[in-house]
This record gives C-alpha cells, sequence and structure tokens, in this order.
C-alpha cells in the first residue's frame, strides 16, 4: 500500500492566486465568490481542482474550500476582512506571504490549461457581484446534474427549475444570463 | 389522523410516529441500522460508544421536524410571499422532510462513516460514491413499496425517488431543496442530534449545548449579499448557536478526530477492504475493494448484506487479515507525529521532513480533512432585530469574538506501527532538534 502525505498545495496556492487576480478587478471577492469562482473553474473551464461542490438554495457550496481559506489565511497568504455595507459578506484580499504560497503551487498554477483558465474566468466573471455569481453557478448546476441524470434541459427548463431554487431572481433575469452562458458555451448541451 | 406511536429516546424523550413512518421503520432496510454503529470503534477509546444509527436516524427525524415546524410558524407569510411556497405545499414538505431524514443514513457502510473510503467510484465525476448516495440508492430500488403504496400517502403522492433525490441533492427538487439545509448544513438536525447523543453515550460533555433554545429562535432569511433564502437564528440565540459552535468544535478535536480512534478507524477499513478482496475472489462482488456500486437493485441487495455483525464475526474468525488481529488485540498503529491543528507553511514543509524523514516506517497518514466530521469555520446567519421593520441578516463571527477565533482545522498526523514507534519517535526528535538549529542560525 503506498503510503502518501500529499499536502494539497495547489489548492492554496489556487486560493492565494485568485485573490491576486481578483484584487481591484472584482467588485468584492469575498468567500461566496470565491466558491462560485472555483466552481466555475472545476465545472465550465474543466481544471480538476480537488473540490466536491454539492447543491444548495444558495447555490453550488463545498466546505472544504471554507477549510482551505482558514488556513490559506493563517499562512498569511491572503486577508479576510467584513465589508461594512448593507450587502455586507466579506473581502478576501493577498497578504505578505501570498507570492510564497503561490510559488509552493507552481507546478499546478503554470500548467498551461490551468493558467489559461485562470485569465479567462477571471475575465469573464471577475467583474460580476456574488449575487449574480450565485446565478450562473446555479444555472450550471442544474444543466449539469440533469445530464447526469441522463435529462437534456431546454433553456426554458433551466429557467423554470431556476426560479424555484432562487425565486428572488425574475424569469428575465435568470433567461439573460441563461442565454449569456449559451452564446459563450459555457452551457453545452442544452436542448 | 391515524394512529400515532412513541419511542423511548434518550436524548428527546419521546418520538412520535404514525402507521406509515412505523411500516418504514420495520421495513429491514431500517432495521440493518440496528446493527450500524454510529461511530465505529469509537468503544475502543470511550467505551460507551456503543449506539447505532438506528436511534440517530429516528433522533434526526424528531429534530428536523421541530425545526421545520418553528420556521413555518413563525415565517410562514415570509415563506408564501417571498418564497413562493403554499400552505398545502408546505403541509407536503413536512412530510417529505420527516421521510427523508428518517432514511438519510439508510445507505451506511459497516461501521459508520469509517468505511466510507471504500464506497465505488462514480464514473460521471470519477470521485467515490458518499453514504447519501447509497441512502438514496436503498430508498428508490428497495422500498418503494412501502413508501408509495401506504394508505397515509394517497393524499401526498411523495416518491420513493423524490426522497432518493432528496438525499442525493438533485435539482429536481426545486423549491424544497429549502429544507435539504435542515439535513446538510451548520444548522441541520443531523448534527444537532449526533453532538447531542454521542456526547450522552460517550459520557463527555463536550457536545452539549442548548438545543431547545435553538429551536425556538431558528428562522429564514435572505442573506443580503445574494438574497438567496437562509436558515438563520435570531439573534435572541446568539449564545446558544456559540455553544452550538464550540460543541462541534470540542467534539470533533476531542472525540471525533482523537488519535487513537482515528487508528481504529484505519485499522476497521483495511479489514474490511481484505473481506471485500475475499467476497470477490469467492464470486460475492463485482468490485475489487470497494463496495458494488450503488446503481441497481442487484447491487444494493448485495450491498446492505453487510453491516457491524457480519463484519465483527470475520473478524471474530480470524479472516480480517493482520488489521483484524490488531483490532482484536487493541494494537493499534501509534501517533509519532502531528502538525498543530492550524498549520502554517513552515508547519507543513516541516511535516513533508518528517514523511520524508520516516520512509519506510510510515503505516499510514491521517488528515483532518479525510475525517467525515470536520471543524471548518463555516458561519452561522444571525437575524438581528426580527419581526421590527428594520432586519439584518448579519454572520455570528461578526458578534462573537470567541467564534470568529476559531479556525478550521486541518491538523495531519503520521502513524507508525507499534514495534516502529520507538524509533520512529527517535527520528523526529531528531528532525525537531535539526529544525530549531536551523531557526535559530537564520
Amino acid at each position: 500500500m503506498k503510503v502518501s502525505l500529499d499536502i494539497p498545495w495547489q489548492r492554496y496556492a489556487l486560493i492565494a492566486e485568485l485573490a491576486q487576480r481578483c484584487e481591484g478587478k472584482c467588485p468584492q471577492f469575498g468567500k461566496t465568490v470565491l466558491q462560485k469562482m472555483v466552481y466555475l473553474l472545476q465545472e465550465v473551464f474543466h481544471i480538476d481542482c480537488g473540490y466536491d461542490f454539492d447543491i444548495y438554495a444558495y447555490g453550488p457550496f463545498t466546505p472544504q474550500l471554507l477549510q482551505d481559506l482558514d488556513l490559506v489565511e493563517h499562512t498569511g497568504a491572503v486577508k479576510i476582512h467584513p465589508v461594512a455595507s448593507m450587502t455586507g459578506g466579506y473581502e478576501i484580499s493577498p497578504g505578505g506571504q501570498a507570492a510564497a504560497l503561490i510559488q509552493k503551487g507552481s507546478d499546478f498554477l503554470n500548467k498551461g490549461e490551468v493558467k489559461k483558465a485562470i485569465e479567462t474566468l477571471v475575465d469573464e466573471f471577475g467583474r460580476f457581484w456574488a449575487k449574480d455569481l450565485e446565478l450562473r453557478s446555479t444555472i450550471i448546476f442544474v444543466q449539469r446534474d440533469s445530464q447526469k441524470q441522463g435529462k437534456l434541459l431546454s433553456a426554458d427548463d433551466i429557467v423554470e427549475i431556476v426560479k424555484q431554487i432562487k425565486p428572488k431572481f425574475t424569469n428575465a433575469e435568470i433567461r439573460d444570463a441563461v442565454e449569456e452562458l449559451k452564446s459563450k458555451k459555457y452551457l453545452e448541451p442544452v436542448a | 389522523m391515524g394512529k400515532t406511536y412513541e419511542i423511548r429516546d434518550p436524548i428527546h424523550g419521546f418520538i412520535e410516529l404514525n402507521e406509515w413512518e412505523r411500516d418504514i421503520v420495520n421495513h429491514p432496510v431500517f432495521q440493518r441500522l440496528r446493527r450500524i454503529r454510529q461511530l465505529g470503534l469509537t468503544d475502543m477509546v470511550y467505551p460507551g460508544a456503543m449506539h447505532t444509527r438506528f436511534e440517530h436516524s429516528l433522533g434526526v427525524m424528531h429534530v428536523a421536524t421541530k425545526m421545520f415546524d418553528q420556521i413555518v410558524k413563525r415565517r410562514q407569510d415570509f415563506l408564501e410571499t417571498e418564497l413562493s411556497f403554499t400552505a398545502g405545499g408546505l403541509e407536503r414538505d413536512r412530510v417529505l422532510v420527516r421521510l427523508s431524514c428518517l432514511l438519510h443514513d439508510a445507505g451506511h457502510a459497516p461501521f459508520s462513516h469509517a468505511a466510507e473510503g471504500l464506497m465505488d467510484k462514480d464514473p460521471t465525476t470519477n470521485k467515490s460514491y458518499k453514504h447519501e448516495n447509497y441512502s438514496a440508492a436503498a430508498v428508490a430500488f428497495l422500498m418503494q413499496d412501502v413508501i408509495e403504496n401506504h394508505p397515509l400517502n394517497q393524499n401526498y403522492k411523495i416518491t420513493a425517488q423524490e426522497i432518493a433525490d432528496f438525499l442525493n441533492g438533485r435539482v429536481a427538487l426545486g423549491r424544497v431543496l429549502l429544507w435539504r439545509s435542515l439535513v446538510s448544513s451548520q444548522l441541520d438536525a443531523d448534527r444537532a442530534d449526533y453532538l447531542l447523543r454521542d456526547s450522552h453515550h460517550i459520557g463527555v460533555a463536550y457536545g452539549r449545548y442548548d438545543l431547545n433554545r435553538l429551536l425556538v429562535t431558528l428562522t429564514i432569511a435572505l442573506d443580503p449579499e445574494t438574497e438567496s433564502p437562509v436558515l438563520a437564528i435570531e439573534d435572541g440565540g446568539v449564545h446558544a448557536a456559540e455553544a452550538l459552535i464550540l460543541a462541534r468544535y470540542f467534539m470533533f478535536t476531542q472525540v471525533y478526530f482523537q488519535h487513537t480512534r482515528r487508528a481504529y478507524d484505519h485499522h476497521s477499513v483495511q479489514a474490511i477492504k481484505h473481506l471485500l478482496m475475499e467476497a470477490q475472489r469467492g464470486g460475492d462482488l463485482a468490485n475489487k475493494e470497494a463496495f458494488p456500486s450503488p446503481t441497481s437493485r442487484e447491487n444494493m441487495e448485495q450491498y446492505l448484506k453487510w453491516d457491524d455483525w457480519r463484519v465483527l464475526g470475520m473478524i471474530h474468525r480470524g479472516l480480517a487479515s493482520e488489521h483484524g488481529d490488531i483490532l482484536l488485540n487493541r494494537q493499534h498503529h501509534r501517533r509519532v507525529f502531528e502538525t498543530p491543528e492550524v498549520p502554517n507553511t513552515s508547519d507543513l514543509e516541516f511535516a513533508e521532513q518528517v514523511f520524508a524523514g520516516l520512509d519506510d516506517l510510515v503505516s499510514f497518514v491521517d488528515k483532518a480533512e479525510s475525517s467525515w466530521y470536520k471543524f471548518e469555520s463555516a458561519d452561522i446567519p444571525i437575524l438581528l432585530r426580527p419581526g421590527q421593520g428594520d432586519e439584518e441578516l448579519t454572520k455570528l463571527s461578526r458578534l462573537s469574538t470567541v467564534v470568529s477565533g476559531l479556525k478550521a482545522v486541518s491538523r495531519t498526523r503520521v502513524y507508525v506501527a507499534i514495534e516502529n514507534k520507538e524509533e520512529a519517535l527517535e527520528r523526529v526528535r531528531v528532525l525537531r532538534q535539526q529544525k530549531e538549529q536551523k531557526e535559530a542560525q537564520a
């Protein structure tokens, strides 16, 4: 039996890398945005980061990412500040040890496909608020989960299911997000 | 309404069942839970830990019902106007929640979470199935008749597949997905029950907290950041919420991730792995070193034949390899190194040096993240000024310095066989000395 230690440097480094890349680019790079960005990185860009997401009324979520974030904060690679605004939440920014931790995960982060995926992720999704990312990641989860069950959903089906899960969004908002994801070919196949 | 039955419970007093639920409890799939211990071989450390998934499953149904009733009682208007629930729909949801919670652990492997690592891989995700997937499959493949054809289901028409979807967290649930937080979230009935139950049976006070206070302050609100509905606690329950978080922290560090208990998890998994290989050799199972996939009725019938009694009998007969012998003689492998609970980069680098230095002596590595029971720092939403027209949702960690100071436990441990313990400890001592010398020079 092979025994290994396997410290997941690549996961820790990814958090620091995203904090660095999103600084000044994302309106509020907080815990929710981190969850949804990593979900999109795995599902849309097919980069296996080692996380296992489940769906809740608040969209795809994995507690492992919060656990990793705590450790990364403890290393000094990120700082987490509560945000005093109407929307609340947190803001994650790079810490003094970010570069050192990113270096520890450089084998992963410097792979061509990973680097390109992270760049595209931040370019395409970095401008969104947590609420918008939660909607988009939920749409993708709905499409992927149904596909796994052998059901090919139409855009109308997706709007209907997402509306039930996230009733605060209007049908028009959900449809716009579906069309946007479809046009970028992030939502394939759709019936 | 029909006849009701009460079962005496050491934590909640009496747990009430209707005739439909009693029939489900009497089904062989549910009765098997009497033969699955809640905490595996934890009794090797805490001798009182002999309770089973059977009583826990009843407890989760009971607590989830109280949570559901409390939320509906306090927030029915909110549920109907803001989230589009209806009174009739809520009545049906209550039944679905009760049955799903009752059956949430129906697919546990022998020794509960310990053997979860032996579950087969899902080819669609390339990740191992989880016990929830086995629970869902047990319901969908084997309990359809008792669920769907009971007279008390005439008005609801609840299907076995719906319960399976609830347990698997499928998007087909739509708005009902909200209630999944009652069985899987920071405020779920599952941990609400097991913290109290495990504490009671083990004889520790670490897991105790004020469940009644939590229940009367439980509510639902919209997260201002995303406008998603979330379970929350009203501000009057802040200290009860703190106690819940502390109970989770203490139970994790003192019980679930206790170093000797984790060694017995390792040995029981290795023993079962050997038994699975032997069964494969005998033509009983389709997969080597893994339980059958939860993908067919036949597989689930095979899988559910595995319970603690069967495994313990095989261990007792000397059929479970050297790990079975270790269990019989309490000669478990010993922890010779561990990182701090929340390690920094230097701690992790030192762990890598120790691992390399111990080399062939290492028998296994254990990580907090690979334990099913985790202590992660997920927050509890707190609703300030409920019902006063200026409600505000915040996070417990913003109100509590106790909670904000707690970080997720990410400890890693290295174990060696008992005969290698002294040599391993000496190697670790030398490595630590070298590290300290280097640090002093720097």
